[in-house]
């Protein structure tokens, strides 16, 4: 068994393979880890919208152990990732890190957003730094806003211009 | 007789445990098998033995198979698993019952992958491979195996 605790690790190994295969496939394998996802919060998000998002986060907060704050108003989620422990690990490997690592959170949030109207604006701010910024909006004349003030702005596939 | 401590493990874990973590590794499986060919699976479970559990490797080189022993013990102990370890003085048997990646794995996907287990058969094999070591998985059942360490002929 590869320990829960050394599953980042073993997804950093999958990304550096796959990356040498053409972004092409790294775009489908977060498609599948997208639809894995799917399982834990699609229900989520299509029953409870806003709030459906900030149960799934922080479940995630609490079992992944993140220093994350997580607010939600009428227009949007936002989660403030202070010292993300994906990235963290990845980094303090005995392996190489992927160079972009970071890229495979939007890779799979993204698609589901798609999939359900919301518009996501990942900022990564830094892949070298534990640390993000999501925001989700329903409406995409603020999602377009929110873009404005982003320092790394992630792409995942089929992202579309809101 | 004062013992020292012994040092921290390189990757020493405290804090929550996320077991869905394990579901995202049965679709990887399948997703990589189903894509490139189980060679491919094997291969990447390589690199994980060989590079990053290379302290692993290390200690099994320096003649010290205990490392692995703890490794385990702090795992399965964190996940909640049903399993002993046997030291002897030939060799360290780990003998698994209860798998909780396996289980868990079990309630939350449609279906366990039939190659889940390669994950623990081929990164067992890197981790001791050019060591004095070789560590053999048996899977016994499902979510069950016997893992052991024990010094190559």
């Amino acid at each position: 068994m590869i320990p829960s605790d050394h599953f980042t690790r073993f997804y950093n190994e999958v990304f550096k393979y796959i990356e040498t295969l053409g972004q092409h496939e790294l775009d489908l394998y977060w498609l599948e880890i997208s639809k894995n996802q799917e399982r834990h919060i699609l229900d989520l998000i299509q029953t409870k919208g806003f709030e459906g998002m900030h149960e799934y986060w922080s479940v995630i907060k609490d079992e992944e152990n993140c220093e994350l704050d997580l607010m939600v108003d009428e227009n949007h989620l936002e989660l403030q990732m202070h010292v993300c422990p994906s990235l963290t690990k990845a980094m303090d490997n005995d392996a190489e890190p992927m160079k972009r690592y970071c890229d495979h959170c939007a890779g799979w949030i993204g698609p589901i957003m798609d999939k359900t109207g919301y518009h996501l604006v990942y900022d990564m701010i830094s892949r070298t730094e534990p640390r993000c910024v999501m925001k989700i909006f329903k409406d995409p004349a603020l999602a377009r806003e929110a873009e404005k003030s982003a320092q790394l702005l992630a792409n995942w596939p089929g992202k579309q211009a809101v | 007789m004062i013992t020292e401590p012994l040092p921290p493990m390189r990757y020493q874990e405290d804090g929550n445990v996320h077991l869905d973590f394990h579901g995202a590794v049965n679709t990887t499986i399948d997703f990589i098998v189903a894509r490139y060919g189980v060679g491919v699976l094997h291969e990447i479970f390589a690199r994980v033995g060989k590079d990053v559990y290379r302290d692993l490797h290390q200690h099994l080189a320096d003649n010290d198979p205990n490392e692995m022993a703890r490794h385990w013990k702090h795992f399965f102990d964190r996940e909640g698993a049903d399993y002993d370890i046997a030291v002897g003085d030939d060799e360290i048997v780990l003998t698994v019952r209860r798998c909780t990646a396996y289980h868990h794995v079990a309630k939350i996907a449609p279906s366990v992958s039939p190659h889940f287990c390669d994950q623990t058969t081929k990164t067992n094999e890197a981790i001791a491979e050019g060591t004095p070591f070789a560590i053999t998985t048996e899977i016994t059942g499902p979510g069950a195996c016997r893992q052991v360490i024990r010094r190559r002929a």
